[in-house]
């Protein structure tokens, strides 16, 4: 079985190349990644909403989210910011969190890693969760594709543009929100939209399960680490279920 | 150190952990050439990641896991997840998962 055929079903639809412009490919980018829109702009309102709640002022809740841009880090990192924790356990935490990206920067690098350092690091800003996930379905088939810096733009530009206007929109109106409406479930629903299709083969369904058991087992942990341990160990037993099946074949 | 000047600082340390998360391997790639079993281990990790940031969301009620039917979140997930399996629709799925969960919160008020 060749490397393409290793590929879950779901991917199989967004094998096509790219089209052979910048700007179509940026567009393809920019299109595709409308239908994430409304998860990132939840999680990306009750990530304001929050920070607007807390004790920060107004510029310390926009500066917090236009530099930090990273929801999850930004939410762990709140509380301490807050209370006046020392810069470096604030800081460990938001690492500690943001640890995915370097899965998510190692997973990208095959296909993007022969660009110039400038657009890389560019690429490299404009990485997020919601962007990673759409570029990897296309991903295997875009290594020989000269398109693939502008649809990876395309992917991140319309991230960046939602997040930031999402969070200043719950930033001025978390008054009138109020917070049993439940924004960030619609959030939690659109990420799960976007998990179901993944689990199509044995191996990741194994991964899944168990980085899912152990993210809830291990809640306890300091720094949101146990997060970090779950997505480490499904990725194990996803490999370790892929290698038995390749075996008993 | 003032507290602004503390605030301040840390912001700008929680950004540099973004920046140097997500450009380390794309920057390093040059020299870092990553095995093949590695570069298909990471194939699993979108939906390892996806997995340990929604499970707890739905599982958790308070902190404490909740698989009673009376945790709206969990049976709206199961929903959303079934619709998504079936229809592959998106939008579809957090439609349904949206209304149950807004239909029990309504039904049963905690």
């Amino acid at each position: 079985m060749g490397a393409a055929g290793r590929l879950s079903t779901a991917h199989a639809h967004y094998a096509g190349a790219l089209p052979p412009t910048p700007r179509a490919a940026f567009m393809l980018g920019m299109q595709e990644m409308l239908p994430g829109i409304p998860a990132m702009a939840a999680w990306s309102l009750v990530t304001g909403v929050a920070m607007a709640k807390s004790a920060l002022s107004l510029a310390e809740a926009m500066g917090l989210s236009l530099i930090a841009y990273a929801g999850a880090a930004q939410l762990a990192a709140l509380p301490l910011l807050v209370a006046g924790a020392p810069i470096v356990v604030t800081v460990m935490s938001a690492l500690m969190v943001n640890l995915r990206f370097v899965i998510y920067s190692a997973a990208v690098a095959p296909s993007l890693r022969l660009l110039p350092l400038r657009q890389r690091l560019l690429l490299g800003y404009m990485l997020s969760d919601m962007g990673f996930v759409f570029y990897m379905r296309r991903e295997p088939h875009l290594r020989e594709s000269p398109m693939r810096a502008w649809y990876f733009a395309g992917l991140g530009v319309v991230v960046f543009i939602v997040w930031h206007s999402a969070s200043l929109i719950g930033l001025f109106a978390a008054a009138a929100i109020p917070e049993r409406w439940g924004l960030d479930f619609i959030g939690t629903l659109a990420l799960l939209a976007l998990l179901v299709p993944m689990l199509a083969t044995r191996p990741s369904q194994v991964g899944g399960v168990v980085a899912a058991a152990l993210s809830v087992a291990l809640r306890g942990l300091p720094f949101k680490l146990g997060v970090v341990v779950s997505i480490v160990a499904g990725i194990a037993a996803a490999v370790l279920a892929e290698r038995r099946a390749g075996e008993t074949r | 150190m003032s507290a602004t000047l503390t605030f301040w600082l840390a912001v700008v340390g929680i950004g540099l952990t973004g920046v140097v998360t997500r450009c380390s391997f794309l920057v390093l790639g040059d020299r870092l050439v990553l095995p093949r079993a590695v570069e298909r281990a990471l194939r699993h990790a979108p939906a390892a990641a996806l997995s340990a940031i929604v499970a707890p969301a739905m599982l958790l009620v308070d902190g404490q896991v909740g698989l009673a039917p009376g945790n709206p979140r969990l049976v709206a997930g199961i929903a959303a997840g079934l619709v998504m399996w079936r229809t592959r629709g998106m939008l579809w799925s957090m439609a349904a998962g949206v209304a149950v969960y807004t239909a029990l919160r309504l039904l049963w008020p905690a």
